[in-house]
């Protein structure tokens, strides 16, 4: 057929599938005339018209149909990963695919800018889609990631490349407390150094307001070279629930999948069970739970189904640890105060179960140097040995517990120390989040702050840090800008360059197709980082940079029009003296707007009467 | 000050086929393909029972996971749906020939007993003539086939589709009264070519 013929065809069936019987006879009889040919494949088609619509021909979608294909091949080929081995992923490098956990994917990469190994968590979709959750999630995230504590797991980055959210960890190169205890009974002094390390984490977790309210076995980390525990997700877990009564939520989400989460359920206190508020306490519970499980060999409670042992959890109390273990007695004290059903009469504070741990731990280490000490030579003086020692070790062990008890003052005195300084350290370190009380509308504020990574031979030299702006740039440094306002409103970023001519040339730095998405508009209480995935970069021609900041309630439209050279072409040059020369004139005239600057540790905001806000950053680099 | 090159991503990509460079869309196809695939698995696989795939639904979250949420440009948008629904057709066509194969005995694994209740001999063959004749159909007239494309293989309702070929709903009516009515001549053989 010829295209001709084709097009005939259907403009002639198009115009009568509109027409009713015999006008539409009428219609294409009229318009074919002689010619029966093309008469007859009209009518053909209309007939075809005519059935397709009455059988619905793929009138549905193509995948609803083809649906059981897919479902089908699952057995033919393994479910691909999210990521592959060898891809690279913003600044990591895939090696291998760990596991699949609760909340997404983890793999083990290497961080090329510091050339490090971690683990990283890719979120599962359901979770990164959840705007809501997300927000929770990153602010968790953000406090987590600034617990500096040997037990927690440390949180590296926490950030987002092409649309899938992710979370840099420490790796651990180890098992979690659920494998370690298969098929074995630990030891009492590794049960206690277990539960001193959990509430040691928790502890500066508690300090922090941080409830991680899902400990569990699965979530405690023992590192194989020299057992130090890892207490993993914190602050994370959180946001699994939502906020209104999340723990009864959680229970409903427990009771929904049976079989996928039972092993969870068991370490529920029971106020997450009963779906009341929960705190620190609840922490507090679980790790109860997980001392009775790592003395009695299973859980204090674990019915058949996941109401019976929300009910034991409630109601129930266990059976005491003097029946299944051989644990002494204080410790079965410390266990059964940290589960007690109601928060009241639990310990209050991680701190002081610690302390009761430790002391005993204490005491034990003691007892068992002088049992070494004392030791007997031979296994039928064992118990003749025991008798003596009474006697004997009084005297002996004076001077060895006073020994040990001055050392133990002197780590607590550390600790304590460690614990101020770290403290101080975090009152610092903890960039405040942006003010959530709006400004009044006629007054705009912006915060910012730069983050600095050196570079050594064209390598990431230390750890990136932040500045509120100030500061002597070298060379090889580069720069991140951040930015946030409890208002909605346009932001504009123009570089100045040290002068070199006596015409200014701009560079536009935000927005540009890399940051915000192309976008002038950030949201209130948005933080949008400049740029997003790369560095700015100080080149070769020293003296002072000027970072000019437009923050505006309304659209510039002056600046908008830049955007055109914000592009891979122009890299973000303005290219055009005429256009330069606009913008000088704009900076000019509002320039004079005085704001007023708040500079903290970390950040400086900015305040400006009315709806416009301008500032320039001085950026001195040799 | 210079801004250090951002490494590729989908965003430039799809900007970049848009401007016509179609070593683009080569580099676009594979990551799209695994991510539609990974989806449509999922999908199926979490909703084993009801056996409904909601293409449109399913083509968005491949967006958003590979282009990013706040990133929601029309422009953007309409060409990541048209390459996608060029995918769909390919993952759908592509399991459906794995099925005829497997169907004749061939390929190393066999067909479980549960597949072969689930799928009917009559869908993988159905689904490989349409693609045949809707082939056809674009070596004649590329904008029809297309229309149906995005439709039934994309999900897009006509609105969508207008948006997506820069033709009015009107026309998108029409071409696919025209492709569907051609497309059954040729599926049930009453055709006259």
């Amino acid at each position: 057929m010829t295209p001709e013929r084709w097009q005939q065809i259907s403009r002639i069936f198009n115009a009568a599938i509109s027409l009713d019987g015999e006008d539409r006879a009428e219609f294409v009889a009229g318009e074919c005339g002689v010619d029966t040919s093309l008469r007859s494949e009209v009518e053909k088609l209309i007939d075809a018209h005519s059935n397709a619509s009455a059988e619905k021909f793929i009138g549905g979608m193509a995948a609803e149909a083809a649906a059981p294909l897919l479902v089908g091949d699952e057995n033919l080929e393994p479910a691909r990963k999210v990521l592959t081995q060898g891809q690279q992923f913003g600044s990591y490098e895939i090696l291998e695919a760990l596991g699949e956990g609760g909340m997404g994917e983890v793999y083990l990469a290497r961080d090329t800018r510091l050339d490090r190994t971690v683990a990283l968590k890719v979120l599962a979709y359901e979770i990164s889609t959840d705007e809501r959750r997300m927000k929770r999630f990153r602010q968790e995230a953000r406090v987590a990631s600034s617990l500096n504590q040997p037990n927690i797991l440390t949180v590296f980055e926490f950030g987002e490349v092409e649309g899938l959210t992710f979370l840099a960890t420490e790796l651990v190169d180890g098992k979690t407390l659920r494998d370690f205890l298969k098929g074995k009974r630990p030891k009492l002094g590794d049960i206690l150094d277990i539960g001193i390390q959990i509430l040691a984490a928790l502890d500066a977790a508690h300090e922090a307001h941080i409830v991680h309210r899902d400990i569990k076995p699965e979530n405690v980390m023992i590192r194989d070279r020299d057992r130090v525990v890892k207490v993993l997700d914190f602050g994370l877990a959180k946001v699994s629930f939502t906020k209104q009564s999340e723990a009864s939520e959680a229970a409903t989400e427990f009771k929904t999948a049976p079989g996928t989460i039972v092993g969870t359920i068991r370490y529920l206190s029971p106020e997450q069970a009963r779906g009341g508020a929960v705190d620190e306490r609840t922490d507090i519970w679980s790790t109860g739970v997980i001392l009775y499980e790592l003395v009695a060999g299973s859980t204090p409670f674990g019915g058949v189904t996941s109401s019976h042992t929300i009910v034991q959890i409630l109601e129930k109390d266990p059976v005491p640890l003097s029946k299944l273990g051989n644990a002494p007695p204080e410790l079965e004290r410390i266990v059964q105060k940290a589960m007690a059903k109601s928060p009241d009469e639990r310990y209050q504070t991680a701190k002081d179960m610690l302390i009761d741990l430790r002391s005993l731990k204490k005491r034990l280490d003691v007892e068992l140097e002088i049992q070494r000490t004392s030791s007997p030579t031979t296994m039928i003086d064992a118990v003749r040995t025991v008798e003596l020692r009474r006697q004997r070790g009084k005297e002996r062990s004076k001077k060895k517990v006073l020994a040990i008890a001055l050392i133990g003052m002197a780590i607590v005195t550390a600790a304590i120390f460690g614990i101020n300084k770290w403290r101080a350290s975090r009152a610092r370190s903890n960039p405040s989040v942006t003010p959530t009380v709006p400004a009044p509308a006629s007054e705009r504020t912006l915060t910012y702050w730069i983050t600095v990574q050196k570079f050594r031979d064209k390598k990431p030299f230390q750890n990136p840090f932040t500045i509120p702006g100030e500061m002597i740039f070298e060379e090889d440094y580069q720069i991140r800008l951040s930015f946030s306002s409890p208002q909605a409103g346009h932001l504009y970023i123009l570089n100045e360059g040290p002068a070199a001519t006596s015409a200014p040339e701009f560079n536009v730095v935000f927005p540009s197709p890399t940051a915000n998405k192309g976008s002038s508009l950030i949201a209130a209480g948005q933080v949008a980082q400049i740029p997003e995935q790369s560095w700015l970069k100080f080149d070769a021609q020293q003296g002072t940079e000027k970072l000019w900041l437009i923050f505006s309630e309304d659209a510039v439209p002056e600046l908008e029009s830049l955007k055109e050279f914000a592009g891979p072409a122009t890299q973000g040059l303005v290219a055009d003296p005429a256009r330069n020369k606009v913008v000088q004139a704009f900076l000019n005239t509002h320039s004079e707007t005085k704001s007023s600057v708040e500079k903290g540790e970390r950040l400086t905001t900015l305040k400006t009467p009315g709806n416009l806000l301008v500032h320039a950053i001085k950026l001195e680099h040799h | 000050m210079t801004r250090v090159p951002p490494s590729h991503n989908i965003t430039q990509l799809l900007a970049e086929w848009r401007e016509g460079d179609q070593s683009a869309l080569d580099e676009l196809y594979p990551l799209v393909y695994d991510e539609l695939h990974r989806l449509a698995r999922r999908y199926m696989s979490r909703e084993r029972k009801g056996h409904t795939l909601q293409t449109t639904a399913l083509i968005n979250e491949a967006y958003v996971r590979l282009v990013g949420q706040k990133n929601v440009q029309w422009a953007n948008r309409s060409h990541f749906f048209a390459i996608s629904a060029q995918i769909m057709r390919r993952i759908l066509i592509d399991h459906a020939r794995h099925h005829a194969y497997a169907k004749r005995g061939g390929g190393a694994q066999q067909v479980s007993l549960e597949e072969a209740a689930v799928v009917t001999p009559d869908q993988s063959a159905e689904l490989l003539r349409l693609d045949e004749a809707l082939t056809s159909l674009a070596e004649m007239d590329p904008r029809r086939s297309q229309v149906v494309e995005l439709r039934y293989f994309g999900g897009l309702n006509n609105e969508e589709i207008a948006g997506v070929l820069n033709i009015s709903e009107n026309t998108v009516t029409r071409d696919w009264n025209m492709a569907r009515a051609w497309l059954y001549q040729q599926l049930t053989g009453s055709g006259a070519n």
